[in-house]
């Protein structure tokens, strides 16, 4: 375990260690996003953009993890609540920064920055992965909406972001 | 021009920067740092979206930032993913180091001798013969860390470089040169 990871995974506190496994509750998760997109973004054009780059980066990490074939640090500890797939990158945190990206050019930027930051750390507090998973996250989701980005401008001829 | 090769400059000592973290403090260091970098540089630019504009940060964008990007900031967010992007996803501080290189010597020759360049690429006008030929021989300085298998991957690098895609070269070459060390 990398300082950062052991740090978070030993911080004992029973409020965030509880946060941490309800958003590691995929159904919960997806809810959650799904929420945000539709409350934080009132034009339906720019939600179909968002749902498209994190459907896009679902899908890069999906082949990212079967391809890097890396085991979850909480499998590593035999914990229960581990999930049965791979670590790397972390699904959970490609699927936060691409939210927070897709609000760059926003006011609110930071609250999803936050969000951002907070998911991954839960990803952290209960070892599901290491910071690795996490720094790798931020790259995919930077590409993924990027790519979607480029495509709407082209073929939809919109404004960036 | 004078604006063109101050830029690449940067872009140069970025890399350098960047090299000395990883020999010094080791890969997960410069993952680490990287990661960061790319966040702060985010907050930036949404404070430039917002009308905030921070004094030095507004004259270091005005400086090295070229004109005909999406928004300010944009290049350097672009090459700081390039170097998190090889950063984490190659396993070895080799292959890191090399890519580092290709990322900062390689563009930068293609950009300084392909403004020069005479010859155009048959696929892309906007590019030039000299100038990728540039990036390959620049790219082959990360001998010094991967040894042979620079060839091929500076080699994907040159070729990369060399398209017209709609996407940042920053970016395109890093997915390349990630990939071909990954692959070979």
């Amino acid at each position: 375990m990398d300082p950062i990871t052991e740090f978070a995974f030993n911080i004992n506190n029973e409020l965030l260690a509880q946060a941490s496994l309800l958003l590691n509750n995929n159904l919960v998760f997806t809810v959650l996003v799904i929420a945000i997109v539709l409350f934080a973004e009132r034009r339906d054009s720019k939600r179909i953009k968002i749902f498209s780059a994190l459907l896009i980066a679902f899908v890069f990490s999906i082949v990212l993890k079967s391809a890097f074939a890396v085991e979850r640090p909480c499998a590593q500890l035999g914990l229960d609540y581990c999930p049965g797939d791979y670590s790397f990158p972390s699904m959970h945190a490609t699927i936060a920064f691409t939210l927070m990206v897709a609000f760059l050019n926003k006011r609110s930027f930071w609250v999803f920055m936050l969000f951002a930051l907070f998911v991954s750390f839960s990803r952290l507090v209960i070892a599901a992965h290491s910071f690795a998973d996490i720094a790798a996250a931020l790259p995919v989701a930077l590409v993924s909406y990027y790519m979607i980005d480029v495509l709407w401008r082209r073929y939809f001829n919109e404004k960036g972001n | 021009m004078k604006r063109e090769i101050e830029r690449q400059a940067f872009h140069v000592l970025a890399g350098i920067v960047a090299l000395a973290v990883l020999l010094y403090l080791g890969k997960g260091m410069l993952a680490g740092m990287m990661f960061f970098v790319v966040l702060i540089g985010l907050l930036l630019i949404n404070l430039n979206f917002t009308g905030k504009k921070l004094g030095l940060v507004a004259w270091f964008l005005e400086r090295f930032e070229r004109t005909n990007v999406p928004f300010v900031g944009w290049g350097s967010a672009c090459y700081a993913t390039g170097v998190l992007i090889a950063a984490v996803f190659l396993p070895s501080a080799d292959q890191v180091a090399a890519a580092i290189i290709i990322l900062a010597l390689g563009d930068a020759a293609s950009t300084l001798v392909g403004m020069r360049g005479k010859i155009k690429l048959p696929y892309n006008k906007k590019k030039t013969l000299e100038g990728s030929a540039a990036f390959f021989i620049a790219s082959l300085t990360g001998y010094l860390f991967a040894g042979p298998m620079i060839l091929p991957v500076a080699l994907a690098g040159a070729l990369m470089e060399s398209l017209d895609l709609p996407f940042d070269d920053n970016i395109t070459v890093a997915v390349a040169i990630t990939t071909a060390f990954l692959v070979i």
